[in-house]
C-alpha cells in the first residue's frame, strides 16, 4: 500500500475520507423510516377499512415523566387520520377498552386478535410500542430522540399488515453546521414537552410516508345520504316574530338521523322521521334569536358520519327584532 | 492600536451576523377569526380542500401543508371530514383541480361534500436559494376558511416563513461553511420541518379562537365574494317573487298568484305561518331584505383568486335561483310614454346577442294556460304580448321588446297605473 501511495497522497486520502465522513453525516439528517409492508394490500378487499389506534405502551422512564406514550399516540393518530382509513377516535377507543377490563395500557398487548374486534369493532388496529426516550441538553450538544416500534394488526386475519421500529432523533452539536442552530436547538431541547412533540411529530411524518394509503380504494364507494328536495313554509321576504314556528319538510333516503339548520345561527334541530324517507320538524322562534338573511338547511347523517345538506332557497329567515330594524 | 482596530471588527461582524441571522430566520403572520369560529363545535364538520399551488414544482410542498394542516386542525373543537372522502367526492363531481376551487360558492361544497365550513389554502411560493456560502428557504401560503352555510369568513391567514443557513450563522468550521447551505436547501427535512413549524404556528388562533384578541378578530363579518353573489341572487329571486306576490295581492288575482308561486315539484303541505304578512308590510320588507344584503360588503381581507380567469364548471346545478336578472321599475311622476323603438321587428331576430334589450315582465306561471289568460287579456287591449319559457320551464309572460331601459321603464309604469298590473323591466332573452 505504502508502494503505490506517497506520504502527500496518503494524507490527502485520510483528509478525503473524513470530509465523506462528515459529508455523510451532515447529508444523512435523520434515517428514514424503515416500514416493512408484511402483506400486499393492493386487493380492496384486502384493505382494513376501520382502524383503532391502541393506547401506546411505554418501556421505561421519560424525560421529566412526560407521558411520551400517550403524547405520540395523539400525535401519531392526528396525521394517521390523513391518510385513507375510517380512524376511530382515541376517546372512544379508550372508553371501550376501559369498559372490557383493561387496567393498564400494557394488558393490550396481550389482548388476542378476536378479543380486540369484539371490543373495539375494528377492521385493524395499530399498537406502539415506545421502547426508549432520550431529551439531552449539555455543552454543545442536544439530542431528543423517540424509539419506538410501531405495527398494524388485520383483526380479521391476526396477521401483521406492515410494522417498524424507528429511532428519530433530533440533535445538534459538533455536527450542526452553524453556531446559531446550536444555540437556538439548545433552547429547543430545554423546553421538554416541546421538543418531544416535535420529535414525535418528525417521526410521524416520516412513517406516514411509508404507509399504504387506501385512499384510493374508498373513493369510489363514497356516497352521501341523498335529500331529494326540501321544503319550509317560509314566504319570500317574510319577517319572523319570536313564537312564529318554522316548519320543515325533508325527503331523502329513509333510516337517517335528519336534522335542519337556520344558516349558521342555529344547527342540529331535530327533524322526525314520520313516513320512510320523509322527515318533518319544527322551530319556535325564541325572543333571545337573532338571525338575519338565514338559509335553512337540512341534514341527513347517516351511521358512518357522513352528512348530505341541502339548502331551502326560496325563503330566508330573519328575524324582526328592534336591534335589526 | 490595530488590535483595538481588529476586535471593533469583529464585534462589527458578530453584530451584522446576529441582525442578519435574526432578521433572516423570520415569520410573518397574519391572521383573522369570526366571532362565529368558536361556534364550531364537535357536531359541525370541515373539509380541508385540496392545496393550490402556483407551481407544479410546490405539489410536495402542498402535500405536506394539507397533511400538516390536518394533523393541527385535529386539536381544535370541530370535527374534520376524512381527507379521501373530501377527494372522492370532488373526483365524483369531477372538480379536480385545486386552482377552480376558491371559484365556486361555498354553499354548494356544502351540499357536495355535507359540511359546514370548508378551508381553502394556497402555496404562494416555496423558494429555494444557494449563494456557494448562503443559501435559504422562504415559504409562503395563505388559508381562508368559510362557513358554507353563511359564507362568513372564519379565518383568514396569510404567513411567510423564511430560513437560511449560511456565514450570517457563524459557520463551525470552513467544511460546514460550504457544505451547510449545500445541506440546507436540498435536505427534504428541512422543507418537512419548515412547513411543520409553519403549520404549528398558523393554526394556534383556529385551535384556540378564545385566545384572539381584538386585532386579530374581524371587526364584522365578512361574507366571501362567491358567496354574497349567490345570496344576492337568490334574494333577487325572492324580491321578484314578493313583488310578484304583492301585484297579484293588489290585482286581486289571488288564484294566479298560487301558481306563480308553485315553481318547485315535490311540494308537501305545509302549515302557514301564524303571522299573516300584511299587504302594506311587504314593501317594507322587500326595503329591509335589501338593507340587509347591502350590509353584507366582502371585504379586502378575502383571500384572492391566483388565476382569476378560471372558473369551475360543476356538473351538477345546484343553484335553483339563477338567470333572472331584474331590474327594478323606478317610481316616476312623469305622464308615461309608449317608445317603440323596434316595431316590426320579430322577436327572434332582436335577440342578437349584440345589442341588450330590455322587456316587462308582467307575470311568470308553472301553468300554461295560464301565461296564455294574461296574454289574450292584454292582448285584446293592445299591447304586444309573447310568452317566453325559462330553463325551469316557468312561462314568463313579457310584454315588447326596448333598446332603451328607460322607455321600459316607462311602459312598465304605465302598465302598472292603467292595468293595475305588477311588473318589472328585465334583460329580454329571446323568445
Amino acid at each position: 500500500m505504502k508502494s503505490w501511495l506517497t506520504d502527500k497522497q496518503n494524507s490527502l486520502l485520510k483528509k478525503l475520507t473524513i470530509f465523506i465522513v462528515l459529508f455523510g453525516m451532515v447529508f444523512g439528517g435523520c434515517g428514514t423510516v424503515d416500514l416493512k409492508v408484511r402483506k400486499n394490500l393492493d386487493h380492496p378487499n384486502i384493505h382494513p377499512n376501520t382502524v383503532a389506534i391502541l393506547p401506546f405502551t411505554l418501556a421505561g422512564p421519560t424525560p421529566e415523566g412526560v407521558p411520551v406514550n400517550r403524547l405520540f399516540r395523539e400525535c401519531f393518530f392526528n396525521y394517521f387520520s390523513y391518510l385513507g382509513y375510517v380512524d376511530v377516535p382515541l376517546e372512544t377507543i379508550d372508553h371501550k377498552l376501559h369498559a372490557a377490563g383493561m387496567k393498564k395500557y400494557k394488558e393490550v398487548l396481550g389482548f388476542s386478535s378476536q378479543k380486540l374486534r369484539d371490543i373495539l369493532a375494528v377492521d385493524a388496529v395499530i399498537k406502539g410500542q415506545v421502547l426508549e426516550t432520550n431529551n439531552f441538553t449539555g455543552g454543545i450538544h442536544a439530542e431528543t430522540s423517540i424509539k419506538a416500534k410501531i405495527e398494524m394488526i388485520d383483526l380479521r386475519t391476526g396477521e401483521t399488515l406492515w410494522e417498524t421500529e424507528h429511532k428519530e432523533s433530533i440533535y445538534s452539536g459538533i455536527l450542526s453546521p452553524t453556531v446559531v442552530e446550536i444555540i437556538q436547538d439548545q433552547m429547543d431541547n430545554v423546553k421538554v414537552h416541546q421538543a418531544l412533540y416535535k420529535t414525535a411529530e418528525m417521526f410521524s411524518i416520516g412513517i406516514m410516508m411509508k404507509i399504504p394509503d387506501p385512499a384510493e380504494v374508498w373513493q369510489k364507494e363514497i356516497r352521501l345520504p341523498e335529500i331529494k328536495s326540501i321544503e319550509t313554509n317560509l314566504k319570500p321576504n317574510q319577517k319572523l316574530k319570536p313564537k312564529d314556528r318554522i316548519y320543515v319538510n325533508l325527503k331523502g333516503d329513509a333510516g337517517l338521523k335528519g336534522s335542519f339548520g337556520i344558516g349558521s345561527w342555529k344547527s342540529n334541530i331535530p327533524l322526525r322521521e314520520i313516513t320512510p324517507g320523509m322527515y318533518s320538524g319544527s322551530y319556535i322562534v325564541q325572543e333571545s334569536d337573532e338571525i338575519s338573511s338565514a338559509l335553512i338547511v337540512g341534514t341527513l347523517k347517516n351511521a358512518q358520519g357522513l352528512t348530505g345538506k341541502k339548502f331551502y332557497k326560496h325563503g330566508m329567515a330573519f328575524i324582526e327584532k328592534s336591534s335589526l330594524n | 492600536m490595530k488590535n483595538n482596530q481588529y476586535i471593533k471588527f469583529l464585534q462589527r461582524l458578530v453584530a451584522a451576523c446576529m441582525v442578519l441571522s435574526l432578521s433572516a430566520c423570520a415569520t410573518d403572520l397574519q391572521t383573522r377569526v369570526a366571532g362565529h369560529l368558536t361556534a364550531l363545535s364537535k357536531n359541525q364538520t370541515v373539509a380541508i380542500l385540496p392545496v393550490e399551488t402556483s407551481d407544479p414544482g410546490q405539489n410536495e410542498m402542498a402535500k405536506m401543508f394539507r397533511q400538516g394542516l390536518y394533523a393541527n386542525l385535529k386539536q381544535s373543537e370541530f370535527h374534520l371530514l376524512e381527507r379521501y372522502v373530501i377527494d372522492g367526492l370532488l373526483k365524483q363531481n369531477k372538480l379536480t383541480n385545486p386552482s377552480t376551487l376558491l371559484t365556486i360558492n361555498p354553499m354548494q361544497f356544502g351540499e357536495i361534500l355535507g359540511v359546514d365550513a370548508i378551508v381553502f389554502s394556497r402555496i404562494n411560493k416555496v423558494e429555494r436559494s444557494y449563494f456557494v456560502l448562503h443559501s435559504s428557504i422562504e415559504l409562503s401560503v395563505s388559508v381562508q376558511m368559510v362557513d358554507t352555510r353563511s359564507g362568513e369568513i372564519l379565518w383568514r391567514a396569510e404567513q411567510t416563513e423564511q430560513d437560511f443557513s449560511g456565514i450570517g450563522k457563524i459557520p463551525t468550521g470552513i467544511t460546514t461553511a460550504l457544505l451547510a447551505p449545500i445541506q440546507f436547501v436540498t435536505n427534504k427535512f428541512n422543507l418537512s420541518r419548515m412547513t411543520s413549524n409553519m403549520v404549528d404556528k398558523l393554526t394556534v388562533l383556529v385551535k384556540h379562537p378564545n385566545e384572539a384578541d381584538s386585532e386579530n378578530q374581524f371587526e364584522k363579518p365578512v361574507i366571501a365574494k362567491n358567496a354574497t353573489n349567490e345570496l344576492k341572487k337568490i334574494e333577487e329571486l325572492q324580491q321578484l317573487k314578493a313583488e310578484w306576490q304583492q301585484a297579484m295581492i293588489l290585482d286581486g288575482k289571488a288564484g294566479l298568484s298560487d301558481s306563480s308561486e308553485n315553481l318547485e315539484s315535490n311540494k308537501e303541505s305545509l302549515v302557514e305561518i301564524t303571522t299573516k304578512t300584511e299587504n302594506n308590510s311587504v314593501k317594507k320588507n322587500i326595503m329591509q331584505a335589501r338593507s340587509l344584503v347591502q350590509k353584507r360588503k366582502p371585504v379586502e381581507s378575502e383571500m384572492p383568486l391566483l388565476f382569476p380567469k378560471k372558473e369551475a364548471k360543476i356538473p351538477i346545478n345546484l343553484s335553483q335561483a339563477k338567470t333572472i336578472e331584474p331590474i327594478a321599475v323606478i317610481e316616476s311622476k312623469e305622464t308615461p310614454l309608449i317608445a317603440r323603438s323596434h316595431v316590426g321587428t320579430s322577436p327572434k331576430q332582436l335577440a342578437s346577442p349584440k345589442t341588450q334589450l330590455y322587456t316587462i315582465q308582467v307575470g311568470a306561471y308553472k301553468t300554461k294556460a295560464h301565461a296564455r289568460k294574461l296574454e289574450r287579456s292584454l292582448k285584446s287591449k293592445g299591447y304586444d304580448v309573447f310568452i317566453t319559457r325559462n330553463g325551469k320551464n316557468i312561462y314568463r309572460v313579457q310584454v315588447d321588446r326596448f333598446a332603451s331601459k328607460e322607455d321600459a321603464i316607462k311602459l312598465a309604469h304605465r302598465i302598472q297605473i292603467k292595468e293595475k298590473l305588477k311588473n318589472f323591466v328585465t334583460r329580454f332573452s329571446g323568445v
